[in-house]
């Protein structure tokens, strides 16, 4: 196969119709202390505290921001423990036992909508940093910081493309709630005072444009709009997903509060709705279970701090005949294998793929140039892998090995089965030790 | 169970193997092979079969030499890496006494001396008893089947039948042979083999089978009926604008094939417009270059065309006549030897046609093809240069292109004008 090809089968038929199962009452949770972007935090709580739902129990410190951690049930505190995060990497969490009475912490109460009318975006932005709300797609960057730009927004776009196969957690999102991201993109769109708002679906996913649809029609005062995008990946890449939806080219490099857009992912927007309608924190988060490893995949709401494990145990587990299998936190082409299923689900877990573990043999580069062809930042990987191979730092400056957004585009078209990705990782690790 | 960790992407296109890439070329050639089978009978089978023949051995032979070679290497490693040693020892202790002039350094020295023969002796001896034991060995075992060998992927068949349907019908066996051992070892092993060649290794083969059988090769020697022998490439190279081509073969045989002399697969303009069909519809090849290279040259004869009074014919035999169809499609199209982003693919099929239809206007030889994918090979590196290669045409690049592409046909008409 020697072409451009940025099709990637995407393996959802079967997950898209499956409904969401709530799981809603884990015996324990377990929350994560250091966050993506926080390495260090504070701990308000201590063993045999009495918690409610949606407490502060403790504060990440992410240099220039900090982030209240909340509790995601109501129970008593058990301590603290070690548990693999989604980069797969052992970090400190606290236990908290549940007591399954869900009972609400004081703070948490719905603002009426006459009170939202009046907000401003500073308001908004108060409420989100306060709510510790970060991007739910997986760039965890707090939101407040994207929300509060002095940049002048004219169009918000909501990512709703999910480009990644195996992938239905964003599709049964919008099937489940509809009206809750409608809301939230009206509340950003009245903080920033924009004009326009944009939904951005791949053009293949019919339902999801009904549902959207038959929900747009009740926000008709808004001027909302349904991109429908092709089946690409990766189309969900923010920069590709703004191009496609309002026609403006985003560098990569440059952010793109700067050319009037602002863009949320579409889980995000269902938790400014969340947050700012009923003071929440994100407490519960659409995932899919799912790959060909794992008895019966599942699209599943679960808490914050649910054990992976229990989880995979919830799909009746590991099929018995797959001797190596990888679990996978995010995405089969951007996410990250993780050492043991001792894990927890994050505010930013999108899913856990669990795949049965496959070799692949390389053979020797034929130059097809699929993946120079295929690559959505124009850059040469079979190039970067000969410079990286000879440890050519210069020939890597010159072929831009920076500008990789590491989407795994490369390694999928090749027509050898080398892993050319691996190779330009290396090629920006190259660059960045400079 | 147990759980691996990976880096990603965790997935791999099931479609793109390298095997289904060369086998789709093979497919391609097939109609082609029944062709050349049906116009020059068994002669046909048995030239293929011995151009495959010869690339397949030679490749299998080389492949097992330098195993061999490797084995013997990895043998004697470990009593030579200890003698290695304490040489090196020696010499430090010895570069330190002097340097630093001190009576402990020359101590050290003088007391490693000591021993040094007695230490020494014993190692040089076993590695003498282990040399002679060697071909025993256990690791020193022949494999009969060699994991770099490329016939699995239908890699070297490819380049065999490529070479085979590039020679004429009544050539000796031998020399075919000769051709196929020196073509896929100069051209395709000792780079490196597979992906690291800088020449088409069926082009290579063949132009070495022109260079040095030279006499053997030419259409007419070997048929008796001189008229019909001679090909229409060979015709226009006696006289640029000799427009009798046309009464010898008409513009519907040229482009059949049927009862036309010529290489054994290059006649059938028709099969390999079929092969190429086939191969874009399984995009086994980048379709880049061989609509870039044959619109070249058509682009080229065109202008000629208009320049001289001539009439369609012109063009048409330029396409149709010679091997350049086959070239584009089946050669020039070989993605180890192209460059690797796509204006780089345009620029190199351009010059593929450029330097095409000058060999064959200005050129002493009929026939261009095969010396211009092998010139052109040499500038691959070039137009790869992480400096300029850039994965699309910017402005700059697309009208200095076509500055350079107007220069061409004004450059070309200008020297037809004085030629002709």
């Amino acid at each position: 196969m020697i072409t451009g090809s940025k099709r990637v089968s995407d393996y959802k038929q079967l997950m898209k119709e499956l409904p969401t199962l709530r799981h809603v009452d884990p015996e324990k949770v377990y929350i994560n202390l250091p966050g993506e972007r926080c390495p260090k935090y504070t701990v308000k709580v201590e063993k045999g505290d009495k918690v409610k739902l949606g407490e502060i129990i403790g504060e990440r410190d992410g240099g220039f921001f900090k982030q209240p951690i909340y509790s995601t049930v109501s129970g008593v505190v058990e301590g603290t423990t070690e548990k693999t995060d989604p980069t797969g990497e052992k970090i400190e969490c606290v236990v908290i036992k549940n007591d399954h009475q869900d009972t609400y912490h004081e703070s948490i109460t719905d603002r009426p909508d006459s009170v939202i009318a009046d907000f401003k975006k500073k308001d908004f932005v108060e409420i989100l940093r306060e709510k510790g709300l970060v991007g739910l797609g997986g760039a965890a960057f707090p939101s407040y910081i994207k929300l509060d730009t002095d940049k002048d927004i004219h169009t918000v776009v909501i990512n709703a493309v999910e480009c990644e196969p195996y992938l239905s957690s964003d599709y049964r999102l919008i099937k489940d709630q509809p009206e809750d991201i409608f809301k939230g993109l009206s509340y950003v769109m009245q903080a920033v005072e924009a004009e326009r708002g944009v939904i951005a679906v791949k053009k293949t996913k019919r339902e999801l444009i009904e549902v959207l649809e038959r929900e747009l029609a009740r926000f008709a005062d808004l001027d909302i709009r349904i991109a429908e995008l092709d089946d690409y990946y990766p189309q969900g890449w923010e920069n590709a997903t703004f191009e496609k939806a309002t026609g403006i080219k985003v560098d990569v490099g440059t952010l793109p509060m700067e050319k009037g857009i602002l863009g949320f992912n579409v889980s995000t927007c269902a938790a400014v709705y969340e947050a700012v309608k009923h003071n929440l924190p994100v407490i519960k988060r659409h995932l899919t279970v799912n790959g060909d490893a794992v008895k019966f995949p599942q699209n599943i709401r679960a808490r914050v701090g649910t054990s992976v494990k229990e989880l995979i145990e919830l799909c009746d587990g590991y099929r018995e005949d797959v001797d190596e299998v990888q679990v996978i936190i995010g995405g089969p082409m951007m996410g990250k294998s993780i050492p043991d299923d001792d894990a927890i689900v994050t505010q930013t877990t999108t899913s856990v793929l669990v795949f049965e573990s496959a070799e692949y043999v390389e053979e020797p580069c034929v130059r097809c140039a699929s993946c120079v062809y295929s690559c959505p930042v124009d850059i040469q990987p079979v190039s970067i892998m000969n410079a990286v191979k000879r440890n050519d730092e210069k020939s890597a400056q010159d072929l831009r090995a920076d500008r990789c957004i590491e989407c795994g585009l490369c390694a999928y078209v090749c027509t050898s089965k080398i892993h050319v990705t691996d190779y330009v990782r290396k090629g920006k690790a190259l660059l960045q030790n400079k | 169970m147990e759980i691996v960790t990976k880096s990603s992407p965790h997935l791999r296109r099931p479609q793109a193997r390298v095997t289904r890439m060369m086998r789709d070329v093979s497919i391609a050639l097939l109609p082609l092979v029944v062709f050349a089978i049906v116009q020059h009978g068994l002669t046909a089978l048995w030239i293929l079969l011995a151009a495959v023949f010869s690339m397949a051995v030679t490749e299998y032979i080389y492949y097992q030499v330098t195993d061999w070679l490797e084995r013997l290497k990895e043998a004697k490693s470990e009593t030579e890496k200890s003698i290695r040693d304490l040489k090196a020892e020696k010499k430090e202790l010895r570069a330190e006494a002097r340097q630093k002039k001190t009576e402990e350094a020359k101590e050290a020295y003088a007391s490693f001396l000591s021993d040094y023969k007695e230490k020494l002796a014993p190692l040089k001896k076993e590695l003498k008893e282990e040399n002679k034991k060697a071909p025993t060995d256990e690791n020193k075992s022949f494999r009969l089947w060699n994991r770099r060998f490329t016939l699995t992927n239908f890699s070297v068949v490819t380049s065999g039948v490529i070479y085979g349907l590039t020679l004429p019908d009544r050539i000796p066996l031998v020399v075919v042979m000769i051709g196929g051992a020196i073509g896929i070892l100069l051209a395709k092993l000792i780079f490196g083999g597979m992906g690291q060649n800088i020449f088409n290794p069926a082009a290579f083969a063949r132009v070495f089978v022109v260079l040095s059988f030279g006499t053997l090769l030419s259409y007419e020697t070997f048929v008796a009926d001189g008229a019909a022998g001679a090909t229409a490439m060979s015709i226009l190279n006696e006289n640029i604008f000799d427009s009798t081509v046309t009464e010898h073969y008409g513009i519907w045989t040229l482009f059949s094939g049927i009862g036309l002399p010529g290489s054994l697969g290059e006649t059938s303009a028709l099969l390999i417009l079929v092969g190429g069909l086939y191969l874009a519809l399984r995009r086994s090849f980048d379709l880049v270059v061989p609509l870039t290279y044959i619109g070249t040259v058509f682009l080229l004869s065109l202008s000629v065309m208009f320049a001289q009074g001539l009439d369609f014919w012109f063009p048409l035999v330029h396409l149709f006549g010679g091997g350049l169809l086959f070239g584009a499609i089946f050669m020039a199209t070989d993605p180890i030897t192209s460059p690797v982003t796509r204006p780089g693919r345009i620029y190199f099929a351009f010059g593929l046609g450029l330097v095409t239809f000058l060999i064959r206007i200005f050129g002493n030889l009929p026939e261009g093809v095969v010396f211009a994918i092998l010139i052109m090979n040499m500038f691959v590196p070039a137009l790869d240069y992480p400096k300029w290669a850039r994965n699309r045409f910017s402005v700059r690049a697309a009208v200095i292109f076509s500055m350079v592409v107007v220069a061409a046909i004004i450059i070309t008409n200008v020297g037809v004008h004085y030629v002709g």
